[in-house]
């Protein structure tokens, strides 16, 4: 693979990552913005293949490989079993309105750029370049947990978080050891179950997961 | 010996609260009380041989915490502590038997029982500063639960709490300070390593520690203006709790300032004891004019409380000022006053809140307006409660008397004294303790008529049937000791000698010379035989008695009914009440006081000149918590409000703050 090519495929899959995640925001449906997880997944373990195969690391594809499976179809297909098990609208309902929140996701991307300058001028490689990236996605699942009114949705903002983190650490570090990466896996998957379950009992105990009716729960 | 008496006291403390966690009610109560009662039994007999032996005991636990060991070291002053604790300690845990089993017999109060006396007896045993402050603060918890232990009948007892916990953190705040600063200035943890090292402690490092710890001591020891949660919790609590907080817990915190401020650093200049000498002056008139007022039986004790710690610290402070005019001897006496006045407190006090107690469980209230007439009811009660009164009144021949007259011998005979603070103060001392000691005889007059006396006012004093046996056993036992120490205070002349040489800062000489009957003081042309005084006022009474009868059986005798001004019956609506009883010194006091009172009256509808009803009703309020706490308190409330809009319960806003945070970390950081 040349130099150039890996350059462009790199730019693409990390690229593809943020869009996807402004993709969340914009999204109405929710099964929908479901399969706009499994496809960042899916640009995740893109970006872990094209530099695996770029560095000639077979560890790195087959962490590659990994992801794909649990961030690209587990992780999103528990999360539609849960979309669906709810029988609420299948509605995003958000505190701001869309413009507002593309904007606001805007904003974070730019904090991004601007707090990493001194971190990419270090070094001059494309993975260093694309770093902002990383930071970008798991600002703006940061706003997806807190604009968000459904607990579902709280759930993909976890998710989008910890995919941001692990595209800073594949940018970042040229590849992780295998057993770190497994153990963040594990970490996520059990994460995810735990807020599906609970997310499970707020709705049998109070027949929905808004956010807003369970602070009456106060006092 | 010692060794031997503490580590039972510890085993049967530690035996106490695994049969109060595990035990079935029943077997619980009798159990823990047994041995609570073994726990202080055995303190006390540690203390007996400290102070007959004279010799001090020490022990060290290096390992016990991570940080710090602890120490032990018995010396004579703490022995004195310990045998007031073990005083009241052993009556109240036989009287809890019987008390706990119609009361508070849960779990949790059954093993803070033990672990709070086992805490008030080692505080004064502790050697190192981290002793001292670990089981000042088991004490302080213990107290704290048995304080809460009665809350589900008793909603008062939460606000009681609060205001507890509140104070007893500023009291352990403000001593953790000062003996912090004060061991890291003289290099070491032990008390021994700091009496070394004194020498390196500045003037004003030195009055820096001693303020702090006259705020912490002072807060535990109730004294005006650190008392506002004596007359909440002691009334509160359980009553052989109240006994056991009153009698030896507050007078903890003379012990810590003496400890502190004479022992450890040395003593100071003049106005140190004339701090403590004004603080105690001021509590000893606040405490007993809240007491002749009050309605509430136990919440009049816990105010007679803050008078008597009042009188304590006026006999430290002129002990102090004594000492660093360079009047040793005087300030043995004065020492030796205030020892004795604390072990006497630990008696009288603690049968008065035992005896409080007995008319709580029997009648379910406390409230003096509604009692009356319990002595034909309750004559054990009644008997023991008066031997109490008649103590705390100081009169003679109890032994509340003893130790006034010790405290005023001391205070009189300080003139002519050279130092301009002393001659202005001692006269003044001198009045206070005088007014005090009236006073306290009006309010006892008071508590044990309007209780005992006259006819019942409610059904409930009517019903009233006396205590059970443990109960009474308890009662019986603290007027014994009261009476013991009435006619042998001569018995506790050499041991109030070994304290005052154990104070170095304080007093040097022997306070106190006896010869089994007669009292002489050293240096003071006074003396006294309380036993001698004792016999004569007893056979004085049988003469009178014998001459009375005499008369009486010369003479005929017919009983005819009196002429009653045209009244015939007696009710109870006619009595005088405990408020009617205190009114007229209520006027006298009016401007100090400043009572709010309302007058509600009401007629007939058929004539203005007809009275249906008169509703009085008369709320005092405490002016120190009124001036000096609510303010503090309205500015923390408002802060709290502030919080309150921060922290609304929105999940999105609390998620929007950890966003926030993260960004201004990321930018910072940059």
């Amino acid at each position: 693979m040349t130099t150039t090519r890996f350059v462009q495929l790199l730019d693409l899959a990390a690229g593809l990552v943020l869009v996807t995640s402004f993709a969340v925001l914009w999204l109405r449906r929710l099964v929908t913005v479901t399969w706009v997880i499994a496809v960042q997944g899916m640009a995740l373990a893109a970006v872990a293949l094209v530099i695996g195969v770029y560095e000639h690391e077979t560890e790195l594809a087959l962490i590659a490989l990994m992801v794909f499976a649990l961030r690209g179809l587990v992780l999103p297909g528990l999360i539609l079993r849960a979309v669906r098990a709810g029988d609420e609208h299948r509605e995003v309902e958000s505190l701001i309105n869309v413009p507002a929140a593309l904007l606001a996701a805007s904003g974070l991307t730019l904090v991004a750029y601007a707090t990493t300058r001194d971190v990419v001028a270090l070094s001059s490689t494309p993975q260093v370049r694309a770093l902002p990236l990383g930071i970008a996605v798991m600002l703006i699942g940061m706003l997806l947990i807190v604009t968000r009114r459904k607990a579902v949705l709280q759930i993909m903002g976890v998710l989008m978080v910890d995919n941001g983190i692990a595209l800073v650490m594949f940018l970042g570090t040229s590849g992780v050891p295998l057993a770190v990466e497994l153990g963040i896996a594990s970490d996520v998957l059990l994460a995810m179950f735990i807020l599906q379950v609970l997310t499970a009992r707020i709705r049998t105990k109070f027949g929905g997961t808004d956010l807003d009716q369970l602070r009456e729960l106060r006092d | 010996m010692i060794g031997g008496a503490l580590a039972l006291a510890a085993g049967a403390a530690l035996f106490a609260i695994a049969v109060g966690a595990v035990l079935p009610v029943r077997q619980r109560v009798v159990w823990v009380g047994l041995f609570t009662a073994l726990c202080a039994g055995a303190g006390g007999v540690a203390a007996a041989a400290v102070l007959a032996g004279g010799n001090t005991f020490t022990a060290d636990f290096p390992d016990l915490f991570p940080l710090g060991g602890v120490r032990i070291e018995f010396d004579a002053l703490s022995a004195i502590f310990v045998l007031a604790t073990a005083v009241v300690a052993v009556p109240a845990a036989i009287y809890g038997i019987g008390y706990s089993a119609r009361g508070p017999s849960s779990r949790p109060a059954q093993v803070a029982w033990p672990l709070l006396v086992w805490g008030v007896m080692m505080v004064p045993a502790a050697g190192n500063v981290t002793g001292l402050i670990a089981f000042w603060e088991l004490m302080a918890l213990s107290s704290f639960v048995l304080v809460l232990a009665e809350h589900h009948h008793n909603p008062e007892a939460r606000t009681a709490a609060q205001w507890y916990a509140s104070m007893t953190h500023l009291s352990l705040l403000t001593i953790v300070l000062a003996l912090a600063v004060l061991a890291h200035q003289a290099g070491g943890d032990s008390f021994t390593a700091i009496r070394a090292g004194t020498d390196h402690i500045g003037p004003t490092t030195a009055t820096v520690v001693f303020l702090l710890s006259l705020v912490g001591f002072g807060a535990k020891a109730g004294v005006a203006p650190l008392h506002v949660w004596l007359p909440r919790a002691h009334p509160e609590a359980p009553s052989h709790v109240s006994a056991l907080m009153s009698g030896a817990m507050v007078a903890l915190g003379v012990y810590g300032l003496i400890r502190v401020g004479w022992d450890l650093l040395g003593g100071g200049p003049t106005w140190w004891g004339a701090t403590v000498l004004a603080v105690g002056l001021v509590s000893a008139m606040f405490g007993i004019l809240h007491a002749l007022i009050s309605s509430d039986l136990k919440r009049l004790l816990a105010y007679s409380t803050t008078e008597n710690m009042g009188l304590v610290f006026i006999g430290v402070g002129a002990a102090g000022m004594f000492a660093s005019s360079g009047n040793q001897p005087l300030a043995s006496v004065a020492l030796a006053a205030s020892m004795l006045l604390v072990v006497n407190h630990a008696a009288f006090k603690g049968l008065l809140f035992l005896g409080a107690g007995s008319i709580l469980s029997a009648t379910g209230t406390r409230d003096l307006d509604r009692l009356g007439g319990l002595a034909r009811r309750m004559p054990v009660t009644a008997a023991t409660f008066a031997v109490g009164s008649l103590a705390i009144a100081a009169l003679p021949p109890l032994n509340g008397f003893v130790s006034e007259w010790l405290l005023l011998q001391s205070l009189v005979h300080s003139l002519p004294s050279n130092a301009a603070v002393v001659a202005v103060a001692m006269p003044v001392a001198v009045a206070v303790v005088a007014l005090t000691g009236g006073l306290a005889a009006a309010t006892f007059v008071k508590a044990f008529g309007t209780t005992f006396l006259a006819l019942p006012r409610t059904v409930e004093a009517d019903q009233a049937h006396e205590s059970p046996r443990t109960m009474q056993i308890g009662l019986i036992a603290l007027a014994g000791v009261c009476v013991a120490l009435a006619l042998a205070p001569t018995a506790l002349a050499a041991p109030l000698q070994r304290v005052s040489l154990a104070v170095g800062g304080l007093a040097d000489g022997r306070p106190i010379h006896t010869n089994g009957v007669y009292l002489q003081l050293s240096g003071i042309e006074a003396g006294l035989s309380p036993l001698l005084l004792a016999t004569g006022l007893a056979v004085m009474m049988v003469a009178v008695l014998v001459v009375v009868r005499r008369g009486r059986l010369r003479r005929t005798v017919r009983d005819i009914p009196a002429w009653g001004c045209g009244r015939t019956v007696q009710t109870a609506r006619m009595e005088y009440t405990a408020t009617s009883f205190a009114e007229p010194l209520q006027r006298v006091f009016d401007d100090v006081l400043h009572p709010e009172i309302d007058i509600d009256v009401d007629h007939r509808t058929e004539s203005r000149h007809y009275v249906q009803a008169i509703r009085y009703r008369m709320h005092i309020r405490d002016g120190f918590e009124h001036r000096l706490y609510l303010p503090v308190l309205s500015v923390v409330r408002r802060w709290g409000d502030g919080a309150r809009r921060v922290q609304n319960g929105s999940i999105h806003r609390y998620l929007a703050y950890s966003l926030i945070t993260l960004i201004v970390v990321l930018v910072v950081s940059r």
